[in-house]
């Protein structure tokens, strides 16, 4: 059974998995990011790595495949990111108003 | 050989990119090493012959996006981020989270069978011609959809940044103030 994983490139072969265990690392990264950072924006900017981790996958299973489709869909994660990325600093924009925040932790006002 | 060369390289810098995302104090730092990410990314598009994504990902996202970002960092001003007590804990039970995660993924990775490929023409593989086919043919409903999340994104950026609020806002932030104070 012939490895379907590898693909032919202009400069070389290269292999399917690489790309996805490059994806990979770079959500984990992005979703330490979201756990262990305090700061909003920089929250943010940690799901924005994350979404193009999973653009990533979705391109490199697109070429694995020839199959058009995987790259439609990152066109679409595109826009919702970008679209996310917008409300989400017009957000913070909004709270810088009334103080700075250092802390995503200090944003407790719905607490009961 | 070269393609691997150009694959090693652009991924060392999107790791090294990513984990500066994650450890530099600074904001700015933060966004400008996700512009690199975000660089470093659209150079495997490339080599994934995804030509239009390639470009996309360098003019929306690396141009667009990262430069609101960076306009909204120099706004609020730069936030250093306090290190107050247990943020040494906050990392290492976050790293007890993220780790066996990134093990499963990798699980699944080293177990995965992939299906064959399907007859395509290398030659126009990921082009704008067929971008559009795709968009404009099979997927032309949620192409249109897009255009109006867009739109509401706009229209919610533009009513939540917009500065004088009609006497509510305003007394709402002195009542929290106070509150607070």
């Amino acid at each position: 059974m012939p490895d379907y994983g590898q693909f032919q490139s202009a400069g070389g072969t290269l292999d399917t998995r690489w790309f996805l265990l490059v994806a990979s690392i770079l959500f984990v990264l992005g979703a330490i990011g979201v756990l262990v950072r305090r700061n909003p924006i920089v929250i943010l900017v940690c799901i924005e790595l994350m979404l193009n981790a999973v653009n990533l996958t979705l391109i490199a299973f697109s070429r694995q495949l020839n199959n058009l489709e995987g790259q439609l869909f990152a066109l679409m994660t595109m826009v919702v990111a970008a679209s996310e990325a917008v409300v989400g600093l017009a957000v913070l924009v909004d709270i810088f108003h009334f103080r700075d925040v250092e802390d995503v932790d200090e944003l407790n006002e719905l607490r009961g | 050989m070269v393609a691997q060369a150009i694959f090693w390289i652009a991924s060392a810098v999107a790791i090294l990119g990513g984990v500066g995302v994650i450890t530099l104090r600074q904001p700015i730092n933060a966004v400008l090493s996700l512009v690199a990410v975000m660089l470093a990314l659209s150079v495997l598009f490339l080599l994934l012959s995804a030509q239009f994504i390639f470009a996309v990902q360098i003019i929306v996202y690396a141009g667009a996006v990262m430069v609101l970002f960076l306009f909204v960092v120099a706004l609020l001003g730069p936030g250093r981020e306090r290190t107050r007590g247990g943020l040494r804990l906050h990392w290492s039970l976050s790293l007890l989270v993220a780790l066996p995660f990134f093990g499963v993924l990798w699980a699944m990775l080293s177990g995965v069978r992939f299906r064959a490929p399907q007859k395509a023409d290398l030659a126009t593989f990921g082009s704008v011609q067929q971008i559009g086919i795709g968009l404009f043919t099979k997927y032309l409903f949620p192409f249109e959809l897009t255009s109006i999340l867009l739109l509401v994104a706009a229209v919610g950026a533009i009513y939540l940044s917009r500065g004088e609020r009609a006497g509510h806002g305003a007394g709402t932030a002195d009542e929290d103030q106070d509150d607070r104070a």
